[in-house]
């Protein structure tokens, strides 16, 4: 029998060190993105394309016994590469990505900038590269249910209901474009956010920033294709460059004559950019003034 | 031993910011002290293990500072001057996300929040968003993420800014709980004097990169054994003169200090009698000692 | 001495919000401690103080006259605001030089007083470089010159110890009790205790918009009748010394402390417990060695003021 001890307390348990030290960041910044007002509803939104798409798939091959019925047969439902392109190059899925990257992921780094959390993070025996892969990890994760997921799912509903596997063997290398596409879109994106998330204090000031780049760039190639006509020009639009990759991984033709391969340097590019970027804006160090 | 540094060195570019610096430091609570720029957050930093010294070496908690720096930040806990939190989250997520952060598994890390926040007095607004919190509830929050992994080293910085007195007085009281447990050391860095002299048996003067003094506080004191501060009410003119006669040195000081310096032999009830004889109380009666400024300014070198 | 700062029943609400209550004072020449937690009213009161609000009810004169839209007045006070708000982008010495334009000095006298004004502080080898580049104790500092460049008469110094390292704080300390003893008006507000009374005795406490206490903290500790005083003696024969005040009747309280030489006294009525106290110290049998009142300070005034 006692009277328990007040005051400080110590803790019987042992500190341990983790596997995937990052893990416990991406965890709640899932959480918290979910919190957020729109989120849950433009992630439900850039749902949708998949869902279509899924419907179509079933479509497609049901509807074979109509299609004597029907005037033509829309592209959409032939499901082959182009289908797939349409889908991951599609303008509203890519818009959509932003948008939960916005969402999701302009205050990742702004806010703990703003609000002096780094000097809690890196008190801990986190390491740098821990922190950044717990951030992405998040925006990996959202990407990845509207890319990856999906084009799996793809592949597998096409296969229940055709009931065979002759689409595989017509296509053998799908799966892995798929997979190889959804790796790029979610990688450039994801550093996309996160460099322009540490660029400022400020989250509206980031989200404002990561519309802008996107869709500037795009009306950047517009004006200088209108006026001078050259496919080249194509280079300068993120969503363009995307689009390229796309229909290259995808073997379709691409909407521009310009050879896939500078699209995906510029892409590269980009995420080069911002590890640098990421590298000098966090600095483990700042931690006491 | 939970600070050992011997020789520490380092220099950003051209400013060397610590220039031989020798430290051991136990039990007991330690305040470190220094002007501006004379190296205390270089220390703090190489103590956390973010830097690595360029010369010397040294052992924090047992772990070595230039190859053990992550073994060095999972067992201590920082509590840093500026506000920091997470907007969206409330303090029990808070917490237990550092103590995630810092190794513990995640039902642990929750269990001890809650018992965290508690302690130092969030227990009612722990569900409460962050955004929400007052100065004085932020600084709290702060020093709960530095203590809910149990650290056995704790370093806090300037953790009374800000506060009003109320709140000065709580975290004070907080810490020096906290300090009490024999087994937790606690390092202090403030501008407060007053705040030092609360909490700390210990301290460490900073100057120009080294250490300008250090040890136990009452030592670092010159206590003067024959020099006494009294305060009296009552006309004090024939109660000194009869003093003076009796071959002490006495000085009214402006606030109405009476300091006496009392030659050997002669004992202290005399100057209690002369008193009394004069009609006079003798309302506060005391050996004198230097302040923690004095001991500050002589170890600075200056006045 | 005639009051330089007189407020009558002033009060301030901002829409809902109470700001000051019904603050009447007289303030006088000589350092005047403001203190009060925060949300009290402090800076509303300085705010009203300086002219940079208008009262809802009651007023505030400085030197017999109304601040408010009041140039001339206003030029002979001098304000160092809690705040930073500093133009980052100049110099100490471009920022300084700037404020003393705004008084309408010509540009020779601007120079000397933000010379004097700069080397006061010890600042001047540091006048050419951006306040960006400032450390936090140098923006104080600059803070403090640009109240004192103009040669107020009164000066109103809030939080003005802030981010200074002990030496700044004593050498500003030495500063303010200078400006005390020149016969100007300081008036002082900080969370530090400890530090207003190193500056002064006189202080007004605000708590909820209205003054709580004002005067002397030794005759308003006096006042606080609710709290018995705690005296605190050490003796080599502490239990013959307690034994000597148990049986007086304004003894309510008699403890030892754990050391054993100590022995707390609590007391309604000091002069016949201090009277007792000298007469017993006068036998060296009695081993007195030490008298203080642990509870005749400016944090305990404010506790038992206040309520913890």
């Amino acid at each position: 029998m006692a009277i328990a001890e007040r005051g400080y307390t110590h803790w019987d348990g042992e500190l341990q060190e983790r596997r995937r030290p990052w893990w416990p960041i991406t965890r709640h910044g899932i959480r918290l993105a979910f919190k957020r007002k729109y989120f849950k509803f433009s992630f439900f939104i850039s749902l949708m394309p998949a869902f279509g798409f899924l419907v179509g798939i079933y479509a497609a091959e049901k509807i074979q016994d109509f299609k004597v019925m029907i005037k033509g047969s829309p592209t959409l439902l032939t499901v082959d590469p182009g289908f797939f392109r349409a889908y991951f190059a599609g303008e509203f899925l890519l818009f959509m990505m932003l948008m939960i990257m916005v969402l999701a992921g302009a205050g990742l780094i702004a806010d703990e900038l703003r609000h002096n959390a780094l000097q809690l993070y890196f008190a801990r025996p986190l390491a740098k590269k821990d922190y950044f892969v717990g951030k992405a990890a998040i925006l990996v994760f959202f990407l990845s249910l509207v890319t990856l997921a999906p084009g799996l799912l793809f592949i597998l509903f096409k296969l229940i209901f055709s009931g065979s596997f002759r689409f595989l063997g017509d296509y053998p290398w799908l799966p892995l474009s798929v997979i190889g596409f959804s790796a790029l879109v979610t990688a450039f994106f994801s550093l996309y956010t996160l460099m322009i998330s540490s660029v400022s204090k400020n989250r509206r000031y980031t989200a404002i920033m990561l519309f802008t780049i996107y869709i500037f760039s795009d009306v950047l190639f517009g004006i200088f294709y209108g006026s001078f006509r050259s496919p080249y020009f194509a280079l300068l639009s993120l969503k363009v460059n995307l689009q390229q990759v796309g229909a290259a991984f995808f073997r379709v033709k691409p909407p521009f004559p310009v050879p896939w391969a500078y699209s995906l340097a510029v892409l590269l590019a980009v995420c080069a950019a911002a590890a640098v970027v990421l590298h000098k804006r966090v600095k483990g160090v700042e931690v006491i003034k | 031993m939970s600070i050992e540094l011997k020789d520490i060195r380092f220099s950003y570019g051209r400013v060397q910011a610590l220039d031989g610096v020798d430290i051991k430091l136990e039990q007991g609570a330690v305040g470190l002290l220094g002007p501006n720029g004379a190296g205390k957050s270089t220390l703090l930093r190489i103590l956390l293990g973010f830097l690595k010294p360029e010369r010397g070496e040294g052992r924090v908690l047992g772990h070595d500072i230039r190859t053990e720096q992550a073994l060095i930040r999972r067992r201590v806990g920082y509590m840093p001057e500026n506000d920091c939190f997470i907007p969206g989250m409330d303090a029990v997520t808070f917490t237990s996300y550092f103590g995630e952060l810092s190794g513990m598994p995640r039902q642990e890390a929750m269990k001890r929040a809650h018992d965290v926040l508690f302690y130092v007095g969030l227990g009612e607004s722990r569900y409460r968003p962050l955004e929400t919190y007052s100065s004085g509830m932020k600084q709290r929050l702060k020093l709960a993420q530095a203590i809910v992994h149990d650290p056995r080293l704790l370093f806090l910085d300037e953790p009374t800014s800000n506060l009003d007195p109320q709140g000065r007085k709580e975290i004070l009281e907080l810490i020096l709980d906290i300090s009490s447990k024999k087994d937790i050391q606690v390092l202090l860095s403030s501008h407060i004097l007053s705040d030092i002299e609360t909490i700390c048996p210990f301290v460490v003067i900073l100057n120009k990169g080294r250490v300008a003094a250090h040890g136990e506080l009452q030592n670092l004191r010159e206590t003067s054994f024959r020099l006494f501060e009294l305060k009296v009410k009552g006309g004090p003119g024939p109660f000194l003169e009869r003093v003076r006669a009796l071959g002490c040195k006495v000085e009214a000081t402006e606030d109405m200090i009476l300091k006496i310096y009392m030659p050997p032999g002669l004992e202290r009830a005399v100057i209690f009698r002369t008193a009394a004889e004069e009609g006079l109380q003798v309302r506060e009666f005391l050996r004198s000692q230097t302040s923690l400024e004095d001991v500050f300014a002589k170890a600075v070198g200056v006045d | 001495m005639s009051a330089v700062i007189e407020t009558s029943k002033l009060s301030k609400w901002y829409g809902n919000v109470l700001g000051l209550s019904d603050v009447t004072l007289s303030i006088e020449p000589g350092i005047l401690g403001l203190l009060g937690p925060n949300g009290a009213g402090k800076s509303t009161f300085f705010k009203l103080l300086t002219g940079q609000l208008k009262p809802s009810i009651g007023t505030v004169t400085v030197f017999g006259e109304p601040v408010r839209n009041h140039h001339r007045v206003f030029s002979r006070i001098g304000l160092c605001p809690e705040q930073d708000a500093l133009y980052e982008e100049l110099s100490g010495w471009d920022f300084l030089a700037n404020l003393l334009r705004l008084n309408g000095y010509g540009r020779a006298e601007i120079a000397s007083r933000a010379e004097r004004a700069l080397a006061t502080v010890e600042l001047l080898d540091d006048k050419d470089r951006i306040v960006r580049g400032y450390s936090r104790g140098m923006r104080q500092r600059l803070k403090f010159a640009q109240a004192i460049a103009h040669d107020p008469e009164v000066v109103i110094l809030d939080e003005p110890l802030s981010g200074l390292d002990p030496l700044g704080k004593r050498k500003l300390i030495r500063l303010i009790k200078d400006f005390g003893r020149q016969g100007r008006t300081v008036l002082v507000s900080s969370h530090v205790l400890p530090e207003i009374e190193a500056l002064t005795s006189n202080i007004v406490l605000i708590h909820q918009g209205k003054i709580l206490a004002w005067g002397d903290i030794h005759y308003i500790r006096d006042l606080i009748d609710a709290h018995p005083h705690i005296i605190a003696v050490r003796s080599t024969a502490a239990r013959a010394l307690a034994a000597h005040f148990v049986g007086e009747p304004y003894v309510h309280k008699v403890q030892f402390e754990n050391s054993g030489d100590l022995v707390l006294f609590e007391t309604t009525n000091r002069e016949r417990f201090f009277d007792r106290l000298t007469r017993y110290a006068a036998d060296a049998a009695a081993g007195v060695e030490e008298i203080t009142s642990p509870d005749d300070n400016l944090q305990a005034v404010f506790d038992y003021l206040v309520g913890t």
